[in-house]
Formats: C-alpha cells, sequence, structure tokens
C-alpha cells in the first residue's frame, strides 16, 4: 500500500512538471500567436514566419527586419512559462526607440505597436527579464497591414 | 473646492501614469546598435504583398497590369524550381491585389506542381485547395494568408530535408518578383515615398551572403543574380538620401532582366 502511495505521488509530480520539462518554443508561439488574435480583427496580417529559442535571465537577442514606411506594424512576444517577465522593443538602425507608446507588456505576453518613419532595417529587441526558468522559450511573430 | 478639483485632477493623472507604467514598455530611449552584433539573428524576408500594401497607400495601383498569366516551362533542375516557385508565389499575391480569381486558381495549381517538383508536394496539396477554395469566394485576405502559408510551408518542408539553400531560393525568387513590379510601379508614377520602398540594403546583403554559399548551385541563372545584386546594392544603398527616378529605372531593367531569365529556359 505504502508502494502504491508512494508511486502514485511520484507520478503526480511528474506530471505536474511534465509542461515544463517539455516546454517548447511551439507552445510559447501559441501564446504570441493569442496576443495576435485580437489584431487580426483590426486588420493585421500576421506573418505565418516567426523567431524563437530560448534565453535566460536577463538575456537579450536582437532581430533585424526590414520595415515599411506607410505600412503599420505589431510585434507579439509569448512564452509559456508562468511568472517569467518578457519585454519587446523596436529601434530604428541609428538605435533610437521607435515604437508607438501603446506598446505593452504583460504576463505570458509582449507587444510593440510600430508605424515606420522611414523605409529601413529596424532592430526588435526581445528579452527575458526574470523567470523562475534557467531557460525561457520565447516566440515572436509579427502582424502589418 | 477649486484647488480640491485641481488635487483631485492631479492625483487622477498620477495614477493613470502609474498604472500606464506598469503595464506599459519601459524602454530605454536609444542603444547602441553596434553591440547587438553579435546576437543579431537573420533578417526575415518580408512577403511581397508587405511592400505592395505600402505602395497601394502612396496612390492607386493599376495591378491588373502586371498579373502574369505565363505558366512558364517546366525545369529539371531544383534550384530553377525553387526560384521559379517564389516568383510564381509572388505572382499570386499581384494576383490577388488585382483581384483576379481566375488566376489566383491557376497559380494555386502551378504552385502544387512546382512543389512536387522539388518533392515537398504533400505539405502544399491543402493549402493549393484552400487558395482555389478561396479565391471562388473572392476571399482576398484568406488567399494572401494561404499564399503565405504556402510559402511558409514549402519553406519549412526543404529545411527538414535540409534543403535549407533552396528554401533560401524560394524567397529570394518572391523578392526579385517583387522589386520588378515595384520598381515598374513607381517608374511609371514616380514618388519619392515609392522610391524610399526600395531602401532594403540589409536584405540584398542578406542575398548576396547566401548566393555566395551557394557554390554547388553552378547555374547561369545565379551567377546573373549574383552580379545584379553587387550592381544594384549601391544604388539603394544611400543612408538618408532619396533614390532618384533613374535609379527606379535602372533597378527595373535589372529585375525585369532577371524576372525574364527566371521563367526561361537557358
Amino acid at each position: 500500500m505504502k508502494f502504491f502511495l508512494r508511486a502514485s505521488f511520484l507520478l503526480l509530480v511528474t506530471i505536474a512538471l511534465l509542461p515544463a520539462v517539455f516546454g517548447s518554443v511551439d507552445d510559447a508561439q501559441s501564446f504570441a500567436l493569442q496576443a495576435a488574435e485580437p489584431y487580426v480583427k483590426q486588420g493585421f496580417q500576421v506573418r505565418e514566419d516567426y523567431w524563437g529559442g530560448d534565453l535566460g535571465s536577463g538575456e537579450k537577442k536582437a532581430v533585424r527586419q526590414q520595415l515599411f514606411k506607410g505600412n503599420e506594424y505589431w510585434f507579439w512576444l509569448g512564452t509559456e512559462v508562468d511568472r517569467a517577465k518578457i519585454s519587446v522593443h523596436v529601434y530604428d538602425s541609428d538605435g533610437k526607440l521607435a515604437e508607438e507608446p501603446d506598446s505593452w507588456e504583460k504576463g505570458h505576453f509582449a507587444a510593440a505597436h510600430v508605424i515606420p518613419k522611414a523605409t529601413g532595417s529596424y532592430f526588435i529587441i526581445v528579452s527575458v527579464e526574470q523567470s523562475p526558468e534557467e531557460r525561457t522559450h520565447w516566440a515572436l511573430v509579427y502582424g502589418f497591414r | 473646492m477649486m484647488l480640491f478639483i485641481r488635487d483631485l485632477k492631479l492625483s487622477i493623472g498620477v495614477l493613470c501614469g502609474l498604472a500606464l507604467c506598469a503595464d506599459g514598455a519601459q524602454a530605454p530611449q536609444r542603444i547602441n546598435i553596434n553591440q547587438l552584433s553579435t546576437t543579431v539573428e537573420d533578417v526575415v524576408v518580408p512577403l511581397p504583398n508587405e511592400i505592395f500594401g505600402a505602395l497601394n497607400k502612396l496612390g492607386a495601383v493599376n495591378w491588373r497590369a502586371h498579373v502574369r498569366t505565363d505558366k512558364g516551362p517546366n525545369f529539371t533542375e531544383r534550384p530553377r524550381i525553387a526560384l521559379l516557385l517564389g516568383t510564381v508565389i509572388a505572382d499570386g499575391f499581384i494576383a490577388v491585389q488585382a483581384e483576379d480569381a481566375e488566376t489566383v486558381k491557376e497559380i494555386g495549381q502551378r504552385v502544387l506542381s512546382l512543389a512536387k517538383g522539388v518533392g515537398v508536394g504533400n505539405s502544399i496539396t491543402p493549402h493549393a485547395k484552400a487558395i482555389i477554395e478561396a479565391a471562388d469566394k473572392r476571399n482576398w485576405n484568406n488567399v494572401r494568408r494561404e499564399l503565405d502559408r504556402t510559402q511558409n510551408s514549402v519553406q519549412q518542408a526543404m529545411n527538414e530535408v535540409h534543403d535549407e539553400k533552396l528554401s533560401q531560393l524560394v524567397s529570394l525568387g518572391g523578392w526579385l518578383r517583387g522589386t520588378e513590379v515595384l520598381t515598374s510601379v513607381v517608374n511609371d508614377h514616380f514618388s519619392s515615398d515609392g522610391a524610399e520602398l526600395l531602401h532594403q540594403p540589409d536584405l540584398l546583403s542578406y542575398f548576396q551572403k547566401r548566393l555566395q554559399a551557394m557554390p554547388e548551385f553552378d547555374l547561369p541563372i545565379i551567377h546573373q543574380i549574383l552580379d545584379a545584386l553587387v550592381e544594384v546594392k549601391p544604388l539603394i544603398d544611400v543612408g538618408d538620401r532619396r533614390i532618384p527616378p533613374e535609379t527606379v529605372k535602372k533597378i527595373n531593367e535589372i529585375t525585369t532582366r532577371l524576372g525574364q531569365g527566371i521563367v526561361t529556359k537557358d
């Protein structure tokens, strides 16, 4: 009986830990797409292509992206890790912050809104600011209209 | 009483400000881009319709004049099929802009047959069907989404079998066709804002690097594209200066010549 209880307990702990162990960039992408959902109704076309990976707390990654003046862009960052704090910010090729003030971050999501003042290369900086995990998956999708 | 109202307004203002800070993005106003060099990911190649969307906002475009219905030849060399596939997907976006349902449906079939030619037909079949169904219903947003999915699925399937170079040629084919149409539109009705859409030096560098890493694809068209990119780079890498009409014309001549090369047998 004791053995059965112990085995059951171990099984429950294993099941509880499964999402953390097997969380993936695909899960992070699901969160990023979830953040994008309300914007699709506003006419944004979300690209199928996306960037993803994992970062430790305090680490950043930069993504270079060609943006066109006349279009409006949203970048959505997602993670599957609970209690992680993530951020996404967009800079122009001179290193000047290029996002609109309605950019936001909350829970599993962060988003940056850009209306480019010039056509050219921009840098999207993704960051895991805090996380209970050693490595935190992230995925970044973008949409335009 | 007035003082109380003023204090109340001030308090509400401070509270709103704090609330915004709590959920808002706190980011430095300026960063040193040079310090990012080691962590920068590859550029994502924009879809042709990202450029077409920006063009549309500058004024009405006669998209029908740019619709191409010629099916083109059947190639046996996989790099040539990949380049053509990217071009045909871009033609799909042009046909959507022109709201030409028949051409969109033909392109759906053509994409499927080209994808089969490079061994990734299975991943495309559902998208080709969805393109045709959406074109029948004149649901242009769905056609655009399916064209994007098609390109993404083709490239993912290629990457899975370690054909990343073919995947890059698909992107290149689409970019060249998009640039050909962009320069044609701007050449017909020049505007500085239209010409500015050509300001894509990092994308050009990206394609140059990728092509230089494909010595095994020893085909005349690949060499022609590589030479053309060398020619075009200084024309568009102009910093804050404006791109003049003669540059737009020159790039249009180059990309039109390459476009012909992609759809014509040697």
